[in-house]
């Protein structure tokens, strides 16, 4: 077991070093196999662990931080939790190099990008496999550096260089409140031992383990694009496409929702938490499944759908359906990896092209593409029997088991959102594949690799289901039984069988009447003039388009106040105060120091006068020490 | 002693300060500056002599003696010089050389 641990972190890491520092001199091929190799063979290493794995481990791979008591060892803790994010991270992860080669082949720069991108790797395996916080905050940066690396890939773009900033920065917000929970936590307990700090939840006075949630609350809300740091994902979308599949939809964006989950046994036990939480992704997840309503970039519109889809694993993880969420993270792992692909093949088709409303009709040019992105869209709009059917049913069953107004309210609204995502993933599907073709892009071809690592994912997402089964199906969920005994993951609170029928039925309603609707809206007849609508920019559109203008809200509360302050500071205060201060010191040095220059004017006659008045001087003082 | 110190140091003063102003006053003409620094001199000679009879020693008198071969060394080094200027730039006014400026 310790020497599969190993090797799952050790495999990428080894990959991506050996492409940063070697990958000039090997020719493309060698390093393009490297990359990939590593990846499966991590992956491997996950599946031997899974198959001999018999409970939770940890195991101490060597020494990093000790200073007095504080001890943060590299120990890694392996459960099912951990188990089941290493087996999807590692998979999915290794389609997506493998579309790399593919998305890549003419990029010259495929050595950093491979590089970064099995960094990547080693640093999400070490934020999920970590035992203790310190570790985890880690591969958190790590993950964090990578994902601000990719998004300014192509950095020459000054556009795509600022949307790396701005998600670095973003991030760094939430990152920064996580960190003060790591250090207020130590201070509590004396520990960062993950195990160790979740069994000391009834020894922390309630009101300080409420702050350590919100604290946490906010760390992963920057990493998961919550609001109300959601701004920096769909500015994301700048990084090649592979990568916002990697990074930025199936594994980064989770490491917030896995984080709540693991220390859901501590900050779980705070009401007030577990209502923010619940909150948190519930307004995110209607929040952004508006805005996806009105978004004409393809790549945005995943991104919008990717932050809504966590809205709801952090809903789930709010109100304590732990194995939902992370049944719906590892479906929409498999399925939002998918749809971007999808999205990758299309936008190499189309030579570049993301406007949807310039595409339309390549189901027929694009059959390879379309036929797994249908799947994956199917599982996006939570259509009957795929796994994003039974999966964000996981969580509203979670949602209606608890009661009372506020969740009630909530689960309406993620009702009401599931009726949204279903009515955007179809105008996606249908504005793009549908229709007639309106414009002379015709596709170009495809490497078939980039097409065939869609047919897996589209298997695992269609079929994602079978991992948990509801229960009233007569047996255990897989997942359910798989995960209910790590702490806090147990003892569900279950809807009744009858209510979680009910809840399907209005579910699948849902998804069937937004299918209807976007049916109706875009294709035959109609679609000419939606689409002459949508592109013309209805009224009220712009406020969905912009994401409710939160950007600008964003510029007018923190960036321009900002921006004024370094300018007065830089211009009043460092210019005009110090620098100007010591600058008149200096200047009246010289002018004092000119005063007694004026009268060395070389003449005999002014010494001479000095002389005389020296004399004078002496004399004046005499007489009046003679008199006095 | 007939005649007090006091009269001695009164008249040296007047000659001493008259030599200043004069040299002050004067300095169109390096040559009258001479002169002028020849009366100061003198005073202070005058001091000398005046201190010598007054405490009945020598030592004033053999300072006096040592003044004159003084001057008349700086008076020649310094005529020479102004023989020199005078060559250099057809002028003895003081206050036409001021190459010594800072």
């Amino acid at each position: 077991m310790n020497i599969y641990l190993a090797l799952i972190l050790l495999l990428p890491l080894l990959g991506g070093l050996c492409n940063a520092l070697l990958g000039r001199l090997l020719p493309r091929r060698v390093g393009v196999i490297v990359a990939c190799g590593v990846i499966w063979g991590a992956f491997a290493c996950a599946v031997l662990a899974f198959v001999g794995f018999t409970g939770p481990v940890r195991v101490e791979l060597g020494s990093w931080l000790a200073a007095f008591s504080f001890q943060a060892p590299i120990a890694l803790y392996l459960d099912q939790l951990s188990l089941g994010l290493t087996l999807m991270i590692t998979f999915v992860c290794g389609l997506i190099h493998l579309y790399s080669v593919g998305y890549m082949q003419d990029d010259p720069a495929w050595a950093r990008y491979f590089a970064l991108l099995n960094i990547f790797v080693f640093a999400m395996l070490t934020l999920v496999l970590a035992e203790n916080l310190p570790l985890l905050y880690l591969g958190w940066e790590g993950v964090g550096f990578c994902s601000y690396a990719l998004i300014g890939f192509w950095y020459t773009e000054e556009k795509n260089a600022t949307a790396g900033r701005k998600a670095f920065i973003t991030t760094r917000i939430g990152d920064t409140a996580f960190g003060i929970a790591i250090v207020w936590m130590y201070q509590l307990s004396g520990s960062v031992s993950i195990t160790h700090l979740n069994s000391m939840g009834a020894l922390i006075p309630a009101a300080v383990v409420t702050t350590l949630g919100l604290l946490l609350l906010a760390g992963a809300a920057g990493k998961s694009a919550q609001l109300p740091l959601s701004v920096w994902l769909p500015d994301a979308m700048a990084g090649p496409t592979p990568v916002s599949a990697q990074i930025h939809a199936a594994t980064m964006v989770t490491a917030g929702v896995y984080l709540l989950a693991r220390m859901f046994p501590l900050i779980g036990s705070s009401e007030t938490v577990r209502a923010a939480i619940a909150l948190t992704g519930g307004i995110t997840a209607f929040y952004a499944a508006t805005c996806a309503c009105c978004q004409r970039d393809l790549k945005r519109i995943l991104a919008y759908s990717t932050i809504s889809q966590i809205g709801y694993m952090v809903l789930g993880v709010g109100v304590g359906a732990l194995p939902g969420a992370t049944f719906h993270l590892l479906t929409h792992a498999f399925f939002k990896a998918l749809l971007f692909l999808g999205a990758g093949c299309v936008i190499t088709a189309l030579h570049h092209q993301q406007d949807i409303f310039r595409m339309g009709g390549l189901r027929t040019k694009l059959a390879a593409v379309y036929w797994p992105f249908l799947a994956g869209a199917l599982c996006l709009a939570g259509f009957p029997l795929t796994g994003g059917f039974f999966s964000k049913d996981a969580i509203l069953g979670g949602v209606a088991a608890q009661g009372g107004a506020l969740y009630g309210g909530l689960l309406l609204l993620g009702l009401f959102t599931a009726l949204l995502t279903s009515f955007y993933t179809f105008r996606m599907v249908f504005v793009v594949f549908h229709g007639e073709q309106e414009h002379s892009l015709s596709p170009g071809p495809l490497p078939q690799i980039m097409t065939l690592t869609l047919v897996p994912l589209a298997l695992l997402g269609l079929c994602g289901g079978l991992l948990n089964l509801p229960a009233y199906l007569g047996y255990e969920g897989v997942l359910d039984g798989f995960l209910g005994s790590i702490p806090g993951f147990g003892g569900v609170e279950q809807a009744s069988h009858a209510d979680e029928i009910a809840l399907q039925i209005v579910a699948a309603t849902l998804s069937l009447a937004g299918l209807g609707l976007a049916w109706s809206r875009y294709t035959g007849s109609r679609r000419a003039d939606a689409l002459a609508r949508e592109a013309t920019g209805p009224s009220g559109a712009g406020f969905l388009l912009n994401g409710w203008y939160l950007d600008n809200l964003y510029w007018a509360l923190v960036i321009n106040p900002f921006n004024h302050l370094a300018r007065f500071l830089w211009k009043r205060w460092d210019e005009a105060g110090i620098d100007g201060t010591l600058d008149g010191l200096a200047r009246l040095t010289a002018r004092l120091g000119g005063l007694p220059a004026a009268w060395s004017t070389g003449r005999v006659a002014t010494s001479l006068f000095g002389l005389a008045s020296g004399v004078a001087i002496i004399l004046v003082y005499l007489v009046w020490v003679t008199l006095s | 002693m007939i005649v007090p110190l006091e009269h001695i140091l009164i008249l040296a003063g007047l000659l001493f300060f008259l030599g200043m102003g004069g040299m002050l006053a004067w300095r169109a003409n390096l040559i009258m500056m001479l002169v002028c620094i020849e009366v100061m001199l003198n005073a202070v000679m005058l001091v000398f002599v005046g201190g010598s009879a007054r405490w009945g020693t020598a030592d004033g008198q053999l300072f006096a003696i040592f003044i004159m071969a003084l001057t008349s060394a700086e008076v020649s080094l310094a005529l020479a010089m102004v023989v020199y200027l005078h060559r250099r730039r057809k002028t003895i006014d003081t206050d036409r050389f001021s190459e010594m400026k800072g």
